[in-house]
């Protein structure tokens, strides 16, 4: 079992795409083993603030710490930033598991291959190890029976399935995923949050963007409603979700009850 | 006038003789174009000036220009700055730089045309650019850009016979040759015209092959076939503006 043990700290994370603005000072605390899902409509900077913190999407201003040591940058004896090289970044992403909408799983190579390969080339792993660990959390996510399956013959349950043992065969101290279910078939959602509940019950830290109340509220310690790029709310999910403070959320939730 | 069947006996030999040479620049040209090509296609997008200055400006000078011209420059102005080499190894370098910049737009469509979510994945979990390229972009990229790497190839062949401007004895050149002697033009360009046809029929005998083995080994996908059309229309489109 991967034991999550991380913490996150983003401090006035701001980042534009030309005239659009999708972060404006974004403050956020994750603490150890603490599963926090981040709420919004769509275009409210949930997604950047998730790539911001492996650094995918370096922002224009603001600071990401992982266990108290700055992602990307880097402060010199003059007190000047600096980026880091892209070693130093690449070895931190190879720590931050990442889950996508579209699963990503390479449609290049097999499920197994899928897991074995960053572990080989990232890692250094060797391909006896790799393959001994990519078939146990295969087996983890239950895809025993699918290792040597093509990414085109694999549901999207299945695909999201391998992109978890893909990302839990990096030992990550953290994961981040991106509304992991939002392109699923509504009968697979289930299959992929069983694994992930799993994962937050094993003590994995994790941040995820959902649009799943219900996995939210029983998996979550802590929701987050963002809004044009803000942070408007942040507490446990009771609160969050029964209690809501904000005009914007209640409507935010009256939206998503109704559809 | 009737066909004289005794020049194919007489002077096929010496055709022949051009086919090879024509064989040996043709390969050579391809298995130098191609790494050319990838390099010119990653240096073309990088984000680091000093790779893509340089990429950009080989892409824009060999593309807009005639190829004859690119010969000439290399063959008769270089030897007044000391560099003279043979004819051939002039023909096999200027071929393939010739046709790397248009396997360079290839696979520079080719990169694009592999979903992002792939390359973004590999990046995301700790891969580095290049690694991202060899591990999930190349692969998926190669099935891509096979028929259009194979069009541009077809292209290459007929392109060198025009190194017989140099004097390299190539199928041409020597078909010239055979014709200055025997003042009998109609044999000897049927000789050549089926050799070339011949020569490019076999190599896109070979590519379907080497296009249903990648598609066998990776899985078929029904996308692959729309992305490659797609690319190679673009392609000719802008080939036809360039040209």
């Amino acid at each position: 079992m991967n034991a999550g043990h991380a913490t996150i700290s983003i401090r006035g994370i701001e980042k534009s795409f030309g005239e659009i603005t999708a972060l404006r000072g974004v403050d956020l605390d994750v603490g150890r083993g603490e599963v926090v899902c981040v709420i919004g409509p769509s275009g409210c900077g949930k997604s950047t603030l998730l790539r911001v913190i492996n650094w995918l999407q370096p922002p224009d201003a603001g600071r990401v710490y992982i266990d108290g040591e700055q992602v990307g940058e880097t402060v010199d004896a003059n007190g000047k930033v600096r980026s880091r090289p892209e070693r130093e970044i690449n070895a931190v992403r190879a720590r931050v598991g990442m889950l996508f909408q579209d699963f990503n799983v390479w449609s290049n190579m097999s499920a197994l291959e899928n897991v074995v390969r960053p572990q080989v080339v990232v890692l250094q792993r060797t391909r006896v190890e790799a393959e001994a660990i990519a078939l146990t959390l295969l087996e983890r996510v239950g895809l025993a029976d699918q290792v040597n399956q093509w990414p085109d013959s694999l549901s999207g349950g299945q695909l999201q399935r391998v992109a978890i043992a893909r990302a839990l065969a990096m030992d990550p101290i953290v994961m981040l995923l991106d509304e992991p279910t939002s392109s699923l078939d509504p009968e697979l959602v289930g299959e992929v949050l069983a694994v992930l509940q799993e994962l937050a019950t094993g003590g994995m830290t994790m941040i995820v963007v959902t649009h799943e109340l219900g996995f939210a509220k029983n998996v979550a310690n802590r929701i987050i409603f963002m809004d044009e790029g803000r942070i408007v709310e942040d507490g446990p999910p009771e609160q969050i979700l029964r209690a809501p403070k904000t005009e914007r959320l209640k409507q935010f939730l009256d939206m998503l009850v109704h559809v | 006038m009737g066909l004289d069947y005794t020049i194919f006996i007489d002077y096929g030999p010496k055709i022949l003789e051009g086919f090879r040479l024509t064989l040996i620049i043709v390969i050579c040209a391809i298995f130098l174009g191609l790494p050319m090509g990838v390099l010119l296609a990653i240096g073309r997008m990088s984000s680091k000036l000093y790779f893509r200055g340089p990429s950009v400006v080989v892409l824009e000078v060999i593309r807009n220009t005639p190829f004859m011209i690119q010969i000439f420059l290399l063959y008769y102005v270089l030897p007044f700055y000391g560099v003279r080499l043979p004819a051939m190894l002039v023909g096999i370098l200027a071929l393939a730089l010739f046709s790397s910049v248009y396997y360079a737009e290839i696979i520079r469509a080719g990169i694009a045309a592999v979903p992002r979510g792939q390359s973004e994945s590999a990046r995301a979990i700790g891969m580095s650019h290049s690694q991202s390229l060899r591990n999930v972009v190349f692969p998926q990229m190669w099935s891509i850009v096979l028929p259009p790497i194979a069009n541009q190839t077809l292209s290459s062949v007929k392109e060198s016979s025009i190194l017989a401007t140099i004097t390299v004895s190539e199928m041409t050149m020597s078909a010239l040759a055979v014709q200055g002697i025997t003042f009998r033009p109609f044999e000897v360009f049927i000789m050549i015209t089926l050799l070339y046809w011949l020569l490019n029929e076999s190599i896109a005998f070979g590519v379907r092959h080497l296009e249903k083995y990648l598609q066998t080994r990776r899985g078929h996908r029904a996308t692959t076939e729309r992305t490659a059309v797609e690319v190679e229309s673009s392609l000719e489109a802008a080939r036809r503006m360039t040209r």
